[in-house]
């Protein structure tokens, strides 16, 4: 009896143990990153994008209402209020739909509207350094009032957000699993419905369970030896796709053939009975009563591609850009997980990581409960 | 005549499309071997060629004076993975008991959602918690004057493999017949002799399985391991509080620099790690599949 109180105990304390890490970690990091997060930090760039403007002040501005704050000033004539950073630069705190700074073009003569919380730092000759308020708006003015002709300015778009890791996150996710899941969900019908037991199945799905226990930093040796050298598609997110393609097959594979092996013989006998092919009975009888499977299976699948880091540092590099292209040096990026990894490498500012971390694991909850939901639907229409 | 010709024919070659696609699952696997392995021991044959046994009993790692020993991470790697299984798997069996034989149904509908959780979160995530939580706090106990150590690698190994021991145990707890339970309740075993005595025992290949997956996933982890081992250049770790650098760190922390022969003694490395990783499969297909013929 005495024996059985022990064994109680631990159990009751291993469960309460495993229960309790989840709570830490999230704990630790809502209380680490929750700071940092706000809406710029979704939806800014990572740097600082600095562009020379060139604005023109010729139409008239609408006396329009801007409320001016304590510590900022309203440029009517240009209809902007601004207030001053640490660094005494001028900040755009509002900006009035019909401002001359909605309407500028940068030195390629592109359309490039200045927005709130963009930074002037230098107006036609002045520089916006180390000012006081009174100093800038006056500055400002001078500059503006002095030419008739268009005013170069030179802006400063802050950065600081994870816009372009969510961005190729994306990308990365939308590519692996578009490669990865056409091909695994092929391979589980050949494998469900077409192999005979023999040696080629044998062979096969060893393969399979091999693939499934690899760690991912030598897929990443191998993606980067084969797509980014030989192939030399260099540091890209296509690179980054194939390379996690090979790692979902496994786990798309897996899922879709245990969902089609819950489809009733009976099913394909009377479709095949009614004089379709197999072929037909595939694409229209099997597959569309695999429809769960196949979707709990690509929902893992984006999970598998937000968690994965060791393999898409080595294949899509760690530069925190929007990539523009498939392959080549405009098509690195890296994603949420790697920055995170790479901030804490670089920086060690364990808050930042943290903000970005609330995301990953807020895109993870959603995933799992999307994944209960699907289930569940399913479960009842049967 | 015609129709059923052309039926056959596309009939056939999508047969051949549904093989190709299952044949790129083995074409990567042999292509993933040969790559690396090519790579990894290409520096220890033709002119110039470095020592394998050198390279293999090594305890010192500095690419600049070409000194290429893995010895030391081999032991890292093995001590962490050995630290984290005895340590996760009991725990894990424990709360898979928990589930499924104790905890009454609302608990469970809190607990195994918390564990999918756990599942899900990224080896990195749980690299900041080690570096934000575990590793000051070892820094506070441990005699050195730091906290990235051996220890603080089995720990977070552990809380990382804990969610698939938990899940693969408690599917094989349940999946133990209800007649083990009663046959033993009845001959007036008490809930835990029952437990402990038949169920677990019967439960047995499942959770070594387990373990074994347990293994794998412990071997093979990367980032978060790398953020709080330490990664020094030598030294076989005699105590627990040690700095370590597994296998897998080495591999990814120099890659993105690395060139020449550097670059192909981390292919090597691969190759050690890759040799573990494949005892660890082979023994985990042998133990599934014996199960599948018991049942």
């Amino acid at each position: 009896m005495k024996k059985d109180g022990i064994l109680y105990a631990c159990v009751y304390l291993s469960a309460a143990f495993t229960v309790s890490i989840l709570v830490f970690i999230i704990g630790f990091i809502l209380y680490k990153g929750l700071g940092n997060l706000n809406l710029s930090f979704l939806t800014n760039m990572w740097e600082d994008k600095t562009t020379f403007v060139v604005v023109s002040e010729n139409e008239g501005i609408d006396e329009e209402t801007i409320s001016e704050g304590l510590n900022s000033w309203e440029i009517k004539s240009l209809g902007i209020v601004i207030e001053m950073n640490e660094e005494g630069n001028a900040v755009i705190k509002q900006i009035a739909k019909n401002s001359p700074f909605k309407k500028a073009r940068n030195l390629q003569n592109n359309l490039y509207p200045l927005k709130k919380s963009d930074l002037i730092t230098k107006v036609g000759s002045t520089r916006i350094e180390d000012m006081s308020l009174s100093e800038a708006v006056s500055a400002i003015s001078q500059e503006f009032a002095a030419s008739s002709e268009a005013i170069r300015v030179k802006a400063v778009r802050p950065g600081g957000g994870i816009l372009p890791m969510c961005v190729t996150t994306f990308y990365m996710i939308f590519l692996s699993i578009g490669i990865s899941a056409p091909i695994g969900i092929l391979s589980a019908v050949y494998l469900n419905e077409y192999a005979k037991a023999g040696r080629l199945l044998r062979i096969i799905r060893f393969a399979i369970q091999n693939l499934a226990g690899i760690p991912s930093i030598i897929y990443g040796l191998f993606g980067m030896m084969f797509f980014v050298q030989i192939l030399k598609m260099q540091y890209s997110v296509l690179a980054g796709a194939m390379t996690i393609a090979i790692i979902l097959l496994p786990t798309i594979i897996s899922t879709t053939e245990e969902a089609l092996k819950a489809i009733p013989n009976t099913y394909r006998e009377s479709s095949l009975g009614l004089g379709a092919t197999k072929l037909q009975t595939i694409f229209k009888v099997i597959l569309p009563n695999a429809i769960q499977g196949i979707l709990v299976a690509v929902i893992l699948s984006i999970g598998r591609v937000v968690g994965e880091s060791a393999a898409l540092i080595l294949t899509a590099g760690t530069v925190a850009q929007i990539p523009t292209a498939l392959t080549g040096t405009s098509a690195g990026g890296s994603t949420l997980t790697v920055k995170l990894y790479w901030i804490i490498k670089e920086t060690g500012d364990l808050s930042a990581a943290c903000s970005i971390a609330i995301i990953i694991i807020g895109i993870i909850i959603l995933l799992n409960i999307g994944s209960k939901l699907i289930t569940r639907h399913f479960l009842i229409k049967k | 005549m015609n129709t059923k010709r052309m039926r056959n024919i596309t009939e056939n070659s999508m047969r051949l499309v549904f093989l190709t696609c299952a044949m790129i699952s083995v074409i990567s696997v042999l292509s993933i071997i040969a790559f690396v392995f090519y790579k990894g021991l290409s520096p220890f044959v033709g002119n110039n060629a470095y020592s394998f046994w050198k390279f293999i009993s090594g305890t010192k790692w500095d690419p600049n004076n070409e000194m290429y020993g893995i010895l030391y991470m081999i032991v890292a790697s093995i001590l962490g993975t050995l630290g984290a299984v005895a340590i996760g798997v009991p725990v894990g069996l424990m709360t898979a008991v928990f589930i499924a034989e104790i905890a009454p149904e609302w608990i469970v509908k809190i607990v195994r959602p918390a564990i999918e959780l756990l599942a899900g979160i990224p080896s990195v995530i749980f690299g900041a918690f080690g570096l934000g939580v575990i590793v000051p706090f070892i820094d506070k106990i441990s005699p050195r004057p730091y906290g990235q150590s051996l220890f603080a690698v089995i720990c977070v190994l552990t809380l990382m493999i804990l969610p698939n021991i938990i899940a693969l145990s408690e599917n094989a707890i349940r999946t133990v017949p209800k007649s083990y339970r009663e046959a033993s309740l009845g001959l007036g075993a008490t809930k835990m002799q029952t437990i402990f005595s038949s169920v677990i025992p019967a439960a047995k290949s499942g959770i070594l399985s387990a373990t074994v997956l347990g293994i794998g996933r412990a071997i093979g982890e990367t980032m978060a391991v790398m953020m709080i081992a330490g990664n020094p250049i030598g030294g076989i770790p005699l105590s627990i509080w040690d700095k370590v650098r597994p296998l897998t760190t080495n591999i990814a922390m120099e890659m993105s620099y690395a060139s020449g022969r550097h670059q192909e003694m981390l292919f090597a490395t691969g190759v050690i790690l890759f040799i573990f990783i494949m005892l660890v499969n082979i023994t985990l297909i042998r133990l599934t599949s014996g199960e599948k013929k018991v049942e």
